[in-house]
């Protein structure tokens, strides 16, 4: 009755949130463990207190009676409770396809059948320890499924986080529809603590939006009319219209899910061996098994002893520890990622990465934010006045620059400009009321014959830091100049001190010239620099570099392909929307090398719970089983120590978490 | 090629997943074959023409349930 009630309320819940199958799932697992677990301890415990009883020679009964009651109170244990592990076990054993749950129903049925031997004559009876051992399983079981729920937290959460409706547009009537018949075009609303139904480029209103999901920053993003959105991020404060620009699988959500779901698949190269091992170990400990209670049956002639120690044998070994103990951690280290805006794609990254001693950096898009801004400027005139006439003309060009003078001096309202002309690779010319203006480079300046003298000095200082400088001149006259320059990311800084402090050699190879790749460099603490690579030779430079050593390789994902696949360890910054999937075995959502940081100290965490939890699972069975052999280990002993041991693995997995990345 | 997903019930242990790859890999044209305990569900890459069917016996013959396939 109360099952039922229970099932009604996720039926419920599910339909509240659109449900995924796959939490659905997991929990449906704990709670039939739950109930198995209730439905065996019941029986178990009145057998516990007869079979003490008996110990201490307290019969309540006669003898034959006490084991017949054992035997009727154990039937449902094993043969209800327990009916899905021995039913699949024993199918497995005379397919082949032995599972753990083979061993588990082998030695339940072999000590549940000494029983029915015993009311016949002189054998020992392991009845109740059968019992006994199954219900330890089932509550083993059901602690374990409940902390592999909390290692797959993270990700299930990444899951489930789609918008399941959306309010859109039609005709002049606001509908709402479910997220899966959302088509490109429709015009969406979000409310305020909405969250937006998918992908999409804003047409009306302002707000902040919350896209910590994406990036893993705690900042809300401020977005108005033109700005991009991304599915799935909260809408904070405003009314936005937003027109979908992609749905269904083509959504940045639906990318980093398949990203880290992919990535559940690939296996971590050190797993190779526990696999082996798992694959080998249930026919193995079934062979020690049979081996075990012959020899003990010869030696000591006690049939029923040696049936004892073999069902020991057969329960304590445990196969679960040593197949979980990969998996575990690394699922737990990649939920953590996902959480922080760090993809791990391969598994095997996490592996390589222990071994990187050098990492190498693109600079443009990578170090730097990839777009010119204006840094410095130096003026005969005020400063308002010299970008009012020199934003009034870039305002007409497309140039880069162009766009770094036109934002950096965000006018209200541009001048109106006559006689406008572009001056190819030079700049450009136009008039503003009665002056004659030029703005450009050095060329431009020498072929209007304009003096640069009194700027000289400073021209050479900012060229000197790498930066491009605009010279802007009124009838002739040169009045200021614009310093530009492909600004530094805010915390490459940052990102670089902390790598160099670890003890890594950080290289910067890059397309551009010596001096701005120079300047940039020792602007942010790099050690080498490489420059004038072409992007068909970076992979190249990648080579060389590996001759020292293991190299991770951090690009911008799309023309950095090459080099990400020829680096040991490829990081892709993939910048909001346009996420590189194919190019990096470490995606970062956000654009920050502060990502970098944290991908190789989160790699190297998972890295060693891997290890620890392989050494744990090995030495458990290595140290157990001959122990169970030499007929040391009570069979409800062994079968707790079991229990314990795959449950030690999962818990010490989901520890990775106090780990402060 | 075909890429598949099952989503498998019933499996509580690494060697049931190791098992339900060996039978995967086992039926006719399927390629490779990952089957993760964790996350309930086996990645198959296979031939185009491949049975499904016969992968689903593959994995309901050790005992465990097909719950869907995409």
């Amino acid at each position: 009755m109360n099952m039922e009630g229970m099932n009604m309320e996720k039926q419920e819940s599910k339909r509240d949130t659109g449900g995924h199958d796959h939490s659905k799932m997991e929990s449906d697992e704990i709670l039939d463990w739950k109930r198995k677990l209730w439905g065996s301890w019941v029986f178990v415990i009145p057998i516990a207190i007869l079979m003490i009883l008996e110990k201490f020679e307290m019969m309540l009964f006669d003898e034959k009676i006490t084991t017949l009651l054992i035997l009727i109170l154990g039937f449902p244990v094993i043969f209800f409770f327990g009916w899905h592990t021995v039913k699949y076990g024993l199918k497995g054993i005379f397919t082949f396809f032995f599972g753990m749950d083979s061993l588990i129903s082998l030695g339940t049925v072999v000590a549940y059948l000494t029983g029915i031997a015993s009311l016949f004559g002189g054998i020992a009876d392991y009845s109740g320890v059968a019992s006994m051992i199954m219900a330890i399983f089932i509550t083993g079981k059901y602690v374990e499924a409940k902390a592999r729920g909390r290692a797959t937290k993270e990700i299930m959460k990444l899951l489930e986080l789609g918008a399941k409706k959306a309010r859109i547009v039609r005709g002049k009537e606001e509908i709402e529809i479910d997220i899966n018949d959302l088509k490109i075009g429709d015009i969406m609303i979000v409310k305020p603590g909405e969250k937006i139904p998918t992908d999409g480029v804003v047409i009306n209103g302002e707000s902040s939006v919350d896209e910590s999901m994406v990036n893993g920053e705690s900042m809300p993003v401020d977005k108005l009319k033109g700005s991009n959105v991304i599915g799935a991020t909260l809408n904070q404060d405003g009314i936005l219209y937003i027109k979908a620009t992609k749905v269904g699988s083509d959504t940045f959500l639906a990318h980093i899910i398949q990203l880290v779901e992919e990535a559940q698949g690939t296996k971590v190269p050190i797993q190779k061996l526990a696999d082996k091992i798992t694959a080998i170990f249930v026919p193995s400990i079934l062979v020690l098994a049979v081996l075990t209670f012959a020899g003990w049956w010869m030696y000591s002639g006690n049939i029923g002893s040696a049936l004892g120690i073999a069902v020991s044998v057969l329960v304590i070994a445990c196969p679960c520890a040593l197949g979980l103990a990969v998996p575990i951690a690394l699922t737990v280290g990649s939920g953590m990622g996902a959480k922080r805006g760090i993809l791990i794609r391969k598994g095997e990254a996490i592996q390589t990465m222990k071994e990187v001693k050098i990492v190498a950096f693109d600079k443009t898009g990578t170090i730097t934010k990839g777009k010119p801004e204006v840094t410095d400027i130096y003026s005969k005139v005020k400063e308002n006045y010299l970008f009012e006439v020199a934003a009034s003309l870039e305002r007409l060009s497309e140039h880069p620059i162009a766009k770094a003078i036109v934002n950096r001096a965000a006018l209200k309202r541009y001048k109106e400009v006559k006689n406008f002309k572009i001056l190819r690779g030079r700049g450009l010319e136009g008039s503003i009321g009665k002056s004659k203006f030029v703005v450009g480079n050095h060329t431009l300046m020498n072929e209007r014959k304009i003096q640069v003298d009194y700027f000289r000095e400073k021209i050479d200082e900012y060229e000197g830091l790498g930066k491009t400088t605009m010279i802007v001149s009124e009838n002739g006259k040169a009045i200021g100049i614009i310093a530009v320059a492909d600004a530094v990311r805010d915390d490459s800084l940052m990102a670089l001190a902390s790598l160099r402090r670890k003890g890594y050699k950080t290289v910067m190879i890059t397309g551009d010239n010596e001096r701005t790749a120079r300047a940039i460099a020792s602007q942010v603490g790099i050690d080498e620099v490489v420059a004038n690579v072409l992007p068909e030779q970076k992979a190249g430079k990648i080579e060389e570099l590996q001759k020292q050593g293991m190299v991770a390789f951090v690009g911008d994902g799309i023309n950095d392909a090459p080099a990400l696949k020829q680096a040991n360890v490829g990081i892709a910054m993939g910048s909001g929307t346009d996420i590189a999937i194919e190019a990096g075995d470490i995606v970062l959502a956000r654009s920050s090398l502060i990502g970098v940081v944290q991908a190789i100290s989160l790699s190297k965490a998972t890295f060693s719970k891997i290890k620890q939890n392989l050494f744990w699972a090995f030495a458990y069975n290595v140290v157990a089983i001959p122990i169970a052999v030499a007929g040391l280990l009570y069979p409800v002993f062994a079968e707790i120590a079991m229990a314990l041991s795959s449950v030690s693995v999962v818990t010490n997995a989901n520890l990775l978490r106090r780990k402060k990345i | 090629m075909v890429k598949k997903t099952l989503m498998i019930e019933g499996m509580h242990c690494a060697s049931c997943s190791g098992n339900v790859e060996k039978s995967l890999k086992s039926v006719k044209g399927v390629k490779s074959a990952k089957a993760s305990l964790l996350f309930k569900k086996a990645d198959i890459e296979a031939e185009e023409d491949v049975n499904l069917e016969e992968v689903k016996k593959a994995v309901s013959k050790l005992g465990y349930r097909v719950a869907g396939i995409k």
